[in-house]
């Protein structure tokens, strides 16, 4: 057994989140520095004159849109699918389209007087109809938001089976289900909110950014590209992030306006997004209606599903695009043999925020609609939902497996984590007699996760990098540095690619650091921390590049102690010639390899090592979730009584790091499922922009849960890592809604859209 | 821009004079004008915790306190905070792994030191005290293993 893998590892960097020494970035604080606010549209949609900036006073600059156009470059879709009307769009155009859109910079002595300055400007908009939900954007004279296109879908995306294949699948099946099925908006709400501190250096025309973002590498390239500044004078920096979620996977409008002023003025400029920008500017996500069939016949057996998806895309076409949509797409098969699976699906302009990557990107859908209906299914068949799943589940045996939409599942056991989860759930003590309704629900899933080899970004028109480097060093004291291009900011990589490269160099965590992500230092990685990908792709990659580094450690080890180099064994920070008491301090080996002698002939000296991650398929986690709820029929409020989750996500660096992601991702499913929506009025107006309209899960709504491993690695994985970043998110609101349905059969038809709020409830049980 | 005022309050023990704007917000002060930013702002309106500080002794948002309102005050941050008590709840959120992202820390490591300090009992600290505060990140689990520790510890000292 390692001594390093597979144990809770407490986190290396806890102190100083403990003792508030850590650093986001609106902690810092430069000579010189400005603030700025931004000026945003107050109407949904209409054509953009200018600003009337005569009455901002005690400013030090205003940019507005004439200023900006003559200097920026357009804004890239970085996700291309073939039918789509928009692959670019400039940085602030003729017209606004959504509450919020940012239309201007102020800059100011502090972000008091700034915002002050924002408040002072007028904002000359001739308003225009808007639209603000699917049906209104589809209607036949609804007004358009890009004329030009005629319409307002955006997408047309089709996936999967033919048409005329899947009809036949249809048609011989004993029974259809049909139904349509709703996930409202949902805002990804990180509790640090966006930030940027720019640093311009007007002596060499550089300039160094310090923001809040999951991947420091695509910013730097947005910048280069939308404001024109070659690479070699960009440096970007994460400092400590207050999560992301997905939110912060990209750059935005606001954040690249800040670094025009800078550069204007000279200055540090610094703009922090406050709460109410959080809950209506950032991106958000979900907001998508499904028209779902599944095809089964008498004996339980599921034969097909054919969904038709209309996702609500925000005023524009965020960095990954159809992203969500494709992904529901390639997801909705989840752990069952389908003779056909096919998904159209339109993607839609409307008059509010745009919508983007959260954690699951188009997962949850997929296992929504898909585990819905499973359930469905069983309750028409009188069969047990689980013993339905059991049937149609795919076979260990079955594994390495093909779907319908061309998914390699590599290996596991699903039908395991489905029994071993209703065991649990279902040997739960009888609850007590207090006038609620009880139920159980399950949701079973196969996590599409590491992503991705370069090959299949390329198939489905992923514009951006997603291969992974890692550099690993040793310095003379036998200390550890390790960088990568991905950036933790809650997920405790510094804790577990440390564990990693330990396993491989023989030394404690303690004496490894990961590398603070900085475009400086960090190997390129646009795709950066997101779609359960660090662990799989940069872990995978530290242990290639540690794993070349304890080589050449036991190479220089057997010149010192007169020894084969397959005789040195690495462990507890010593080279040691196996089965004899001859060993040397690793710090020893370092000197000898970093000086360059002794060290055998054909070794180079140094002790730097690195390697390319770019593995031959994406890596799939499973699990399976089960719910019991308990419904006060007179209120309609839930409480999340039991939670389990059976899960697999290949080999265990830190399971205690594992077991909370879950939590958290788990959390954020709930929140989904039962309480979190983002509202926006008829005229496009927002009405969720405080935690007291946007509810996110407080301690009360979040039990304990019930968590089991199963580890079966990833064959083609090094280390044997699959991600499991967003998995609790994914399973979580379908086993809510199912647990809520087999509480309340007479409604459990008409339950087909999240969040189930109490007033939702409540009115489904009054019909 | 209104005339700065001069306040004088003591911080982490420490008497501090700062002028500001009277809109200035206690968070602000704290962080941009005394250079305490392990105080975190969170929301702004009150609803997160995170910018949670103790103001003569008791726990408050100091997003939602005016600079002037704190003349004359005692306030305690989490940089300040020491003490038996202190190093329990910080003990106990490090080995239950009861942060990930960090952010909302400072504001749950403040109000759980004060309700140990006060004998506040140890459900009340995991509905009502965690209550108060939110975090995105850990799903409120493992903040609440840390409370069933410390409180345990606390208690057998």
């Amino acid at each position: 057994m390692s001594p390093y893998l597979g144990i809770p590892v407490p986190r290396l960097n806890d102190d100083k989140f403990l003792r508030g020494t850590c650093r986001y970035v609106d902690d810092i604080e430069l000579p010189g520095m400005l603030s700025a606010a931004i000026v945003r549209s107050p109407v949904a949609h209409g054509l953009l004159r200018g600003l009337d900036r005569s009455a901002a006073r005690e400013v030090d600059l205003v940019l507005g849109p004439e200023e900006v156009r003559e200097r920026t470059g357009s804004v890239p879709v970085a996700w291309h699918l073939p039918m789509q009307r928009q692959l670019e769009r400039p940085l602030i155009d003729e017209r606004v389209r959504f509450v919020g859109e940012p239309i201007g910079v102020v800059v100011a002595r502090s972000p008091y007087l700034a915002e002050d300055g924002v408040d002072a400007i007028v904002p000359d908009i001739e308003e225009l109809p808007s639209v603000a939900d699917i049906h209104s954007a589809l209607a036949p004279d609804a007004p358009l938001l890009y004329p030009r296109w005629g319409t307002n879908v955006v997408i047309e995306l089709e996936t999967g089976d033919e048409a005329d294949t899947t009809d036949v699948v249809f048609a011989d099946a004993d029974h259809v289900l049909r139904c349509t099925m709703r996930t409202g908006r949902l805002a990804g709400a990180p509790m640090e909110c966006r930030g940027i501190v720019a640093v311009p250096d007007p002596g060499t025309g550089r300039i160094t950014i310090y923001t809040s973002t999951q991947a420091p590498h695509m910013v730097k390239d947005q910048v280069s590209q939308i404001l024109k500044i070659p690479h070699h004078s960009i440096r970007v920096v994460a400092p400590d992030v207050g999560g992301g979620f997905g939110v912060k996977d990209h750059i935005y409008e606001d954040e690249l306006l800040v670094c025009l002023a800078a550069l204007d003025v000279g200055r540090p400029v610094k703009w922090v997004e406050d709460r109410r920008e959080s809950l209506t500017v950032t991106a958000q996500a979900r907001d998508e209606e499904w028209d779902v069939e599944v095809a089964f016949d008498r004996s339980g057996r599921l034969r097909g599903i054919r969904v038709h998806g209309r996702r609500n895309s925000g005023a524009y076409l965020s960095i990954f695009g159809g992203g969500p949509l494709a992904t529901t797409g390639s997801t909705l098969p989840g752990p069952y043999r389908w003779e056909a699976v096919r998904l159209t699906g339109q993607v839609i302009v409307t008059n509010t925020t745009p919508t983007g990557a959260y954690r699951g990107f188009g997962q949850p859908q997929a296992v929504y609609i898909r585990e819905r209906a499973v359930e469905m299914v069983a309750r028409e068949l009188l069969m047990d939902p689980v013993e339905l799943r059991a049937l149609n589940m795919i076979r260990p045996e079955e594994l390495p497996f093909t779907t319908r939409t061309h998914l390699n599942y590599d290996s596991g056991d699903y039908p395991a984590a489905l029994r071993r989860a209703a065991d649990i759930i279902r040997s739960a003590p009888e609850p007590p007699e207090d006038g609620r309704i009880r139920g159980v629900g399950f949701s079973s899933y196969v996590e599409s996760s590491g992503v991705g080899p370069t090959a299949g970004s390329r198939i489905v028109g992923v514009q951006v990098a997603s291969y992974e480097t890692a550099i690993v060093s040793m310095a003379n004291d036998g200390s550890v540095r390790v960088r990568v291009g991905t950036c933790s900011h809650g997920q405790g990589h510094e804790t577990t690619f440390a564990q990693l490269a330990a396993e491989q160099i023989g030394t404690t965590p303690d004496r490894i650091s990961l590398v603070h992500p900085d475009t400086e230092t960090a190997p390129y990685s646009p795709y950066g921390t997101a779609a359960s990908r660090s662990v799989a792709l940069a872990g995978g990659a530290i242990v290639r590049a540690a794993g070349r580094l304890a080589d050449k450690l036991r190479a220089i080890a057997g010149e010192l102690l007169e020894a084969s180099a397959d005789d040195i064994v690495l462990q507890d920070g010593e080279a040691i010639v196996a089965g004899t008491e001859r060993r040397v301090p690793i710090a020893a080996v370092a000197a000898a390899g970093l000086r360059g002698w002794p060290v055998p002939s054909g070794i180079s000296p140094g002790l730097e090592e690195s390697y390319v991650h770019d593995p031959d398929n994406l890596t799939f986690s499973y699990a399976t979730h089960a719910c019991q709820v308990a419904v006060d029929p007179e209120t309609g409020l839930v409480e999340i009584e039991r939670f389990v989750v059976v899960h697999d996500c290949g080999v265990i660096v830190n399971p205690m790091i594992v077991e909370g992601q879950i939590h958290g991702g788990v959390a954020q499913g709930i929140g989904g499922a039962l309480m979190e929506e983002v509202i926006h009025s008829e005229d496009g107006q927002p009405l969720t922009g405080t935690f007291m309209d946007y509810l996110i899960p407080t301690t009360g709504t979040i039990p304990d849960f019930h968590i089991e491993h199963i580890e079966t690695p990833a064959p083609h994985i090094p280390g044997g890592m699959k991600g499991m970043g967003e998995g609790g998110t994914i399973g979580a609101p379908a086993a809510v809604a199912n647990a809520i349905a087999a509480a309340l059969p007479e409604v459990a038809d008409r339950l087909t859209r999240t969040p189930v709020t109490p007033d939702l409830l409540w009115h489904l049980l009054q019909d | 821009m209104t005339e700065a005022r001069r306040i004088r309050l003591t911080v982490n023990g420490r008497p501090r004079e700062v002028e500001v704007e009277p809109r200035t917000l206690l968070s602000d002060v704290l962080r941009h004008h005394l250079g305490l930013t392990g105080t975190h702002v969170g929301c702004e309106q009150g609803s997160c915790g995170s910018c949670t500080i103790l103001f003569d002794g008791a726990p408050a948002r100091s997003c939602l306190v005016l600079a002037p309102q704190a003349e004359g005050a005692h306030i305690e941050t989490v940089e300040g905070l020491a003490g038996p008590e202190a190093e329990a709840i910080r003990r106990a959120m490090h080995e239950a792994h009861a942060l990930q992202c960090g952010f909302c820390t400072a504001g749950i490591v403040v109000s759980l030191v004060s309700a140990l300090r006060d004998g506040i009992g140890q459900d009340e600290a995991a509905e009502q005290v965690l209550g108060g505060h939110l975090c995105r990140c850990t799903g409120y689990v493992n903040i609440r293993k840390a409370i069933t520790a410390a409180w345990k510890q606390g208690a057998n000292p």
